[in-house]
């Protein structure tokens, strides 16, 4: 026999655990990650073969020039005290320079990750609104003509690369139609609309590659709503039957969804390093990969960090938007 | 009167890969305003499809109406065969002129959205009513469902509501627009009696002030007994007999209902009996007509437990510590005799089940002492515990979950056996075969796989697997619960005659207490982790003392419509919290003997 749920409080506090705790705890966990983050790319980007101190001046470069620059990068300190000094300047605001962009990282940051943000999330926001409807419509239609039509779409969408979407996405409306710009990429600050342009190609491309996970999860979650009672008793109380499945089970089905949207926010980082490059938008793939490619190591430590950081922030956003969607999840 | 339902002659098909299955056929009834009408039957029935067609519900599940009429009087008067009308008219027939219940409360209403939403959205289709106007009418349909702090509940979520609770609102959802026609489909089989007795009681107030009538679903002949005016037993899709409820339980005349109505217990028959009885099933008065009373003997005492105590971290905070406790079981004791069957009954939450558990040791009670034929349960190690399981086995609720679906039957049975190292080869096939035979079981079943067994034959194969070991005591955790009336009488029989040919003793742990009248030797209740009154069954039945034991009585829905017990308004005590704060020390259970082994707890 199930146990009521509800009698199981205890006394007094009838909310045990109200959605403050739970979104504190959510912080604290998020805070001990990005600390532990810190930890990783400092300790792996130290263990990669390289010096910067060399990878400034040159292999050919005079020693004695070389000691010197190590001295005053500090890079002859203990790594616990190097390691302060960049978790230190980046919480003061002094987050290094690029060594091949010459600019201060800090600003360099932050300007390519509002050009990927527009791409991240212009491609969930195609992604989810292809893979919602085609996932809630295959489960309505659960094993007729439409699932295998959901099904398959869905699987083309993700057993074919990335870049070959960016490829075709390039031929059909770039070349052929004409409609977008192929590549390129303009500062949204002064051309809003030309860079929603350049972006929408990259973003259709990442955004087909994101949909068959989201459209199974759709699928899955609804067909397990639509079978529970209270669907039943939804349909038993008249109403329309695009009520029962848009309100009544979607509003249940959608937060499993949300969460695995959530998660691919990590995947669309890697992602858009090809993609970037493919379509010739400067953003954070592209910065990532001229950071690699270059060994600029002081510009790989925090961009890694602020990637990291920017998936661990997306992830508390579903979580806490996950509370506003399922009371159920307030009680901690 | 007119009648306000009658359906003729319906046939309900259903889609399946190998063609179409009938669900139920030729079903004809009426139902008359303000009338009850209960249809029962076992699973398979076809009693729950009969009651989706008049709503056009079956649709959703692959059916589909092939044949026959379902009339039904609307509001304005004019009849519409609810059979072959369109989508728009049955959107306005569903929820507004009938009102459906189901048997789930705690799915049945959508967790995510608030009790005043759910309420109050039908209200604002059907009616027309704006938001103030139908939360108003919702917070009254709270009222008149007799739900505390009614105000409240309308900003609250489902799973912030008890059982209990729910059910009630469901039914103030049905009642919303006041309907007609109730559909009641199994609406209190999920639910402890003294709930069950409340909406029981709520049901037939509704239906007499709103003058409304009610289609009830149940497999439940007690609560047929209770509830209906007239009642139409289905057997496999076909209706085997209509009459009134009289006529049924006095006078029945198909073979059919005769048999179901002798596999029911009937609380307060075993009166003046002392030994258990076996349940009757028709043409088995000769498989054991040869049975007299067991020798009265010597009682011996095979499971002590002193004192026992089992309680459930509840966790918390950001570190997840423990910040409180389930006290599951508080400071029980008991005795049980070889040979004998002590039941544990209860509520649930009631720590029954725990209690059961933590004998076994699959779940390690918190403190107290369990001897099981002179040995101390409790202070075996991993070793020697797994070794002492041999004499303790258990028998679980659900047939269909604690077998494995990959393996044979036969492998499942021969599995104890081969980890205690007791047979091996030619003898463990062996073995196997007489446990089959034990257990009334075909020896062909031997090679079949759980799922084409029904769930009485899988729970026989449980009993099968408990008993490979030659335990002495069986723990038989709600081991009928799951099954239809007639298979549970089989299975109770096969478990008494099991008991009487290897001297097994039983913890019996049951809800049903017409069932435990009937098998235990000893009675046990249980409240809140505690027994708060044990004794022999005779005692306990014809002379409960403490209050929740009377109540709990009560609330028991009786098979005889003669003796019915739910025309007013009920409310129990609702079940406290078991939860306390780290460090709370219980009172111990300390109790008045009211008559020879009669022990009732001190307030």
């Amino acid at each position: 026999m199930t146990l009521p749920a509800g009698q199981y409080r205890p006394a007094g506090s009838p909310h045990a655990g109200l959605p403050m705790t739970y979104i504190l705890n959510r912080l604290l966990s998020v805070t001990l990650t990005l600390f532990l983050i810190t930890l990783v790319t400092f300790a792996v980007t130290n263990i990669l073969p390289g010096d910067v101190a060399m990878m400034i001046m040159g292999t050919q470069s005079n020693p004695e020039a070389l000691t010197g620059l190590r001295e005053s990068l500090g890079l002859n300190d203990p790594l616990l005290v190097q390691y302060g000094h960049w978790v230190g300047g980046m919480v003061s605001g002094n987050w290094g320079d690029s060594l091949i962009f010459k600019k201060p990282i800090l600003g360099l940051l932050g300007q390519k990750i509002v050009a990927s943000a527009i791409i991240v999330v212009l491609s969930m926001a195609i992604a989810l609104a292809l893979a919602v409807p085609l996932g809630v419509w295959a489960a309505v239609h659960r094993d007729k003509w439409q699932d295998n039509v959901s099904s398959s779409a869905a699987l083309l969408g993700v057993s074919l690369p990335d870049f070959f979407w960016g490829i075709v996405m390039i031929l059909v409306f770039a070349r052929w139609l004409g409609w977008f710009p192929s590549s390129g990429f303009v500062e949204p600050s002064v051309d809003p609309l030309g860079a929603l342009q350049r972006a929408f190609l990259p973003s259709l491309a990442l955004g087909l590659g994101l949909m068959a996970h989201l459209t199974r999860m759709t699928r899955s979650t609804m067909t397990g709503i639509l079978s529970q009672e209270f669907i039943r008793v939804a349909r038993a109380k008249g109403l329309a039957e695009r009520t029962v499945i848009w309100r009544y089970a979607l509003a249940n089905a959608i937060g499993p969804v949300i969460t695995i949207a959530g998660l691919q926010i990590g995947y669309l980082f890697g992602s858009i390093i090809v993609m970037e490059s493919l379509f010739g938008y400067t953003g954070m793939g592209w910065l990532t990969y001229q950071a690699l490619l270059n060994r600029d190591l002081p510009l790989i430590q925090d961009t890694v960090f602020v990637i990291a950081a920017v998936v661990m922030l997306t992830n508390l956003a579903v979580d806490l938007l996950y509370v506003v969607i399922d009371p159920r999840i307030r009680l901690g | 009167m007119k009648d306000i339902v009658s359906v003729d002659h319906l046939r309900v098909e259903f889609a399946t890969d190998s063609g179409p299955v009938v669900g139920v056929e030729d079903v004809s009834f009426t139902i008359a305003p303000g009338e009850t009408l209960c249809v029962v039957g076992e699973s398979g029935s076809g009693k729950s499809v009969t009651s989706l067609s008049l709503m056009r519900l079956v649709e959703f599940g692959g059916g589909a109406i092939t044949a026959g009429a379902l009339n039904f009087v609307r509001a304005d008067g004019s009849t519409l065969d609810v059979a072959a009308a369109p989508p728009e008219i049955m959107g306005q027939v569903r929820g507004n002129e009938i009102g459906m219940i189901f048997q789930e409360p705690m799915t049945a209403l959508n967790p995510v959205f608030t009790i005043e939403r759910q309420l109050t959205d039908g209200l604002m289709l059907h009616k027309g009513l704006n938001q103030p106007a139908a939360t108003a009418r919702a917070l009254e349909l709270l009222r008149s469902v007799r739900i505390p702090e009614p105000e409240r509940r309308l900003k609250q979520y489902p799973h912030e509501l008890s059982g209990g609770m729910r059910q009630r609102v469901v039914i103030a959802m049905a009642m919303a627009c006041e309907p007609k026609l109730l559909i009641a489909d199994e609406p209190t089989t999920a639910l402890d009696v003294t709930i069950q007795a409340e909406i029981l009681a709520l049901i037939n107030r509704l239906k007499r002030e709103n003058g409304m009538a009610v289609l009830f679903i149940t497999h439940d002949m007690a609560v047929v007994a209770q509830m209906a005016d007239r009642v139409v037993v289905m057997y496999r899709g076909k209706i085997v007999e209509t009459g009134t409820v009289q006529q049924i339980f006095e006078a029945p005349r198909e073979d059919y209902t005769k048999s179901l109505l002798a596999a029911v217990p009937k609380l307060g028959e075993m009166k003046g009996k002392a030994a258990p009885e076996r349940m009757r099933l028709i043409g088995d008065e000769a498989a054991r007509a040869t049975q007299t009373a067991p020798e009265p003997r010597e009682p011996q005492v095979l499971l002590e437990v002193r004192n026992l105590t089992t309680r459930f971290p509840v966790k918390g905070g950001i570190l997840r510590r423990t910040v409180a406790q389930v006290h599951a079981v508080e400071d029980v004791s008991f005795t049980l005799n070889v040979g004998e069957t002590l039941a544990l009954v209860g509520e649930s939450g009631c720590g029954k089940s725990s209690c059961g558990r933590s004998i076994l040791r699959l779940i390690e009670p918190a403190s107290g002492e369990v001897w099981i034929a002179g040995r101390d349960i409790g202070a075996l190690n991993r070793r020697d515990l797994r070794r002492a399981r041999a004499d303790m086995q258990m028998v679980f609720q659900d047939p269909f979950a604690s077998l494995n679906p990959y393996r044979r039957l036969k492998a499942q049975v021969a599995e104890p056996l081969q980890n205690f190292g007791l047979a091996s080869g030619a003898e463990l096939e062996a073995r196997v075969l007489q446990l089959f035979d034990k257990v009334q079981l075909p020896r062909d079943f031997m090679n079949r796989f759980p799922h084409e067994l029904s769930g009485g034959q899988r729970q026989r194969v449980a009993i099968a697997r408990a008993l490979a070991v030659n335990p002495k005591l069986i723990v038989a955790d709600e081991a009928v619960s799951a099954l239809d009336v007639s298979v549970q009488a089989q299975v109770l029989n096969l478990m008494m005659d099991l008991q009487e040919d290897l001297g097994l003793s039983y913890l019996f742990i049951s809800h049903d207490i017409a069932v435990v009248e009937r098998v235990a030797h000893h009675v046990g209740v249980m409240y809140l982790g505690r027994i708060v009154e044990i004794g022999p069954r005779a005692a306990v039945f014809d002379n409960p003392t403490h209050p929740y034991t009377r109540s709990l009585l009560s609330a028991v829905p009786i098979a005889d419509p003669r003796n019915r017990r739910f025309a007013d308004d009920l409310n129990f005590k609702p079940i406290t919290s078991p939860i306390f704060p780290l460090g709370h020390q219980p009172a111990p259970s300390l109790y008045d003997q009211i008559a020879p082994a009669h022990y009732v707890l001190r307030a």
